[in-house]
């Protein structure tokens, strides 16, 4: 089975807001210094959603990201854990897509692939969190989508897909080829082996720009984008304290559980 | 993957792709499976989980990294054996203790001294992290001078007969097996003994001040007898044990500057943020020169241990030059842990902050696989042409320890 698997690189959710700033003007996140990107922590478990059925079933992994050169980095961190061939998408003209101007690339290149069984997500990107780029993609090759699996089961030309809920999940069937994001729920993505490491290091990952990808330069980048950002800001946030007064401990408990009650805390 | 490390000289430009992912990996690894249990493993003096780390070790080819593939490792080069040191270290010094004892101590005297057949069944196994060793060296009245060890193997007919006593010793009390280095008529050899053998007991020590989240403890020999095949063929007089140690001590001289890192950065972040006199107590000017010196002696012991590894990698390091890395890195690391502690003043002491917990195992690693003064006689042994080492030979002086 040959599945191919999306992922971002994105800004390291772990940097400490201290550290995290933002360019109003040009509307982007400015990189916090010494905190290298990472790719999306939910695309992360794309791959090992694919690498599972490799296991099981046999096949191959490629794995795609549109990016600036730094993504490479991301793209090796996938074959090392497994993934066995990986291409990064990256033209100056791919800057500033939306999430539809991303899909088409990715589905252009998708299309340059050929053949696959899977297409794989991650359930959102760790950073503006839009959880659209999956299913536009599907849209684009027109194949089924299914959402927030956590549990991906092919079988004679069928997935049987487990859709995570906050209170349980439901079991989905769909024909192959198929497009499936994946949820954290599926479990930590492995690590990567030292022998994938240096397996890694050797290959080379390619790099396709918008002639590569056949791609209309008119659905590319910022001409592609169906959606402009407005305003991009850290919002500011306020903290205060009351201090709940009783007569007594119990009165004192019983007026804190009211004020929380009355704040919606419980 | 996003994880940035002291690096003030830029020596990132010197390590391969290679060695800087897999640098990456070790320590996301070591971040999120191992650092959540340290405090209390250490704080209770609960040695880890040995087992299951080996498991997850084995599975990333962590384990004996340098050791070819043929025999079931990675296969890598020394320097990125360096770098899982570095990465194990900065969490805790048991931790790195374990992936040298298995590395340098098990798995290395085996694939150098033993035969085909022990390096098939053992090696694979070890690198795996499916059978855990030991390295019984150290004896109660033999430290330094181990070269006057008590233990003794008898060959009787197809047996080897062990008796004597080994102490301090790192994963004693879980292992399968031990490298056990004893006096036998044709000098100080190696053997395997395996664990459940008669007369071979394993023990645990507690009340340790020092490597509490370690595994530490005695092995015992009273007429144990193994078969003759166990004794490794090609192991001959104490030099070849030193041989193993030089691998570790080149581990160490890693491991220590993530230690000294782990500190560096714990008192950096810390003084940035506490507040003393209405001002950050990192714009002091004597915090800045405790942080500067820091700074500068983490940066020479990378440098010697990066300078050594590729030594090492073009089989060109002499064993003074791994005396010099050990005994200079443990030293700084040493006087950095008690530096980031008292720049922790009172929350030092908290096993909450890392710097105290290295500041105790880093005297266990001070003293161990060669005293700080033992390595002083060695690189003075190498410059001068005359050994110092002489003075042992006298009833009066002391052991200290190995």
């Amino acid at each position: 089975m040959h599945s191919i698997v999306c992922v971002k690189e994105i800004p390291d959710p772990e940097t400490p807001a201290s550290a995290f700033a933002i360019d109003p003007i040009a509307k982007r996140a400015i990189p916090a210094k010494d905190k290298p990107p990472v790719i999306s922590p939910f695309d992360e478990q794309a791959v090992e959603a694919a690498l599972r059925i490799k296991d099981a079933k046999g096949g191959k992994v490629t794995v795609i990201s549109m990016g600036g050169p730094t993504a490479e980095k991301i793209l090796k961190h996938t074959l090392a854990m497994g993934a066995d061939e990986a291409v990064l998408l990256s033209a100056p003209e791919f800057e500033d897509s939306d999430s539809f101007s991303t899909a088409y690339v990715l589905t252009q290149a998708i299309k340059k692939i050929g053949q696959f069984d899977f297409v794989f997500c991650g359930r959102q990107a760790g950073d503006f969190d839009m959880g659209q780029v999956g299913s536009g993609v599907a849209e684009l090759l027109g194949i089924p989508s299914v959402t927030l699996g956590k549990k991906i089961e092919p079988q004679d030309g069928k997935v049987r897909v487990e859709r995570a809920f906050p209170d349980g999940y439901e079991v989905v069937e769909v024909s192959m080829p198929a497009l499936i994001t994946v949820s954290n729920e599926l479990g930590e993505p492995r690590y990567a082996p030292l022998k994938g490491i240096m397996a890694a290091a050797k290959k080379k990952v390619p790099v396709w720009n918008a002639q590569e990808i056949g791609a209309d330069a008119s659905k590319i980048g910022c001409t592609g984008r169906h959606t402009s950002m407005l305003k991009l800001f850290i919002p500011v946030r306020e903290s205060k304290v009351e201090l709940i007064a009783g007569e007594n401990e119990e009165d004192t408990a019983n007026k804190l559980a009211l004020k929380l009650r009355e704040v919606k805390l419980i | 993957m996003g994880f940035t490390w002291l690096d003030y000289y830029e020596l990132d430009e010197l390590f391969s792709d290679e060695e800087k992912m897999t640098r990456n990996e070790v320590r996301q690894f070591m971040e999120q499976e191992i650092k959540p249990h340290i405090i209390d493993a250490f704080h209770h003096e609960k040695p880890l989980d040995v087992r299951e780390l080996t498991l997850k070790m084995g599975r990333l080819g962590i384990i004996g990294a340098f050791i070819p593939r043929e025999y079931g490792a990675s296969g890598t080069n020394y320097v990125t054996y360096g770098l899982i040191c570095q990465e194990a270290e900065r969490v805790d010094s048991a931790l790195r203790s374990l992936i040298v004892v298995e590395s340098a101590l098990v798995m290395y005297p085996i694939f150098r001294f033993g035969s085909e057949q022990q390096k098939r069944k053992w090696l694979p196994l070890i690198a795996r992290g499916d059978a855990i060793g030991c390295f019984g060296l150290t004896e109660p009245n033999h430290g330094s001078d181990i070269a006057s060890m008590e233990t003794v193997a008898k060959r009787d007919s197809d047996r080897w007969i062990i008796n004597g006593t080994k102490q301090w010793i790192s994963e004693s009390s879980v292992a399968d097996f031990a490298v056990v280095w004893a006096r036998t008529e044709e000098g100080i050899r190696g053997f395997l003994v395996e664990r459940g053998t008669e007369g071979f007991s394993q023990s645990l020590q507690s009340r340790k001040g020092s490597m509490r989240a370690g595994d530490v403890g005695e092995l015992a020999f009273s007429d144990c007898r193994i078969p003759a095949d166990n004794i490794l063929p090609k192991s001959a007089g104490i030099g070849s044990a030193f041989s193993c140690l030089n691998i570790a001590r080149y581990g160490i001289s890693w491991g220590v500057v993530g230690a000294a890192m782990d500190c560096y950065e714990t008192a950096l972040n810390y003084t940035k943020e506490r507040i003393q006199f209405k001002a950050p107590i990192a714009s002091f000017q004597l915090v800045q020169e405790k942080l500067v010196k820091m700074l500068i002696e983490i940066t020479k012991g990378q440098l010697l241990s990066y300078r050594l590894g590729r030594l090492m990698d073009e089989r060109k390091a002499k064993p003074p030059q791994i005396s010099m890395a050990k005994k200079n890195n443990v030293a700084m690391a040493r006087a950095c842990a008690m530096t980031a502690r008292e720049l922790l003043g009172a929350n030092g002491i908290s096993l909450d902050y890392s710097p105290i917990r290295h500041m105790a195992n880093l005297e266990a690693v001070y003293t161990y696989e060669g005293t700080d003064d033992m390595h002083t006689l060695i690189l003075g042994r190498d410059i001068t042409g005359i050994s110092a080492f002489e003075g042992a030979k006298s009833p009066k002086s002391g052991n200290k320890g190995d």
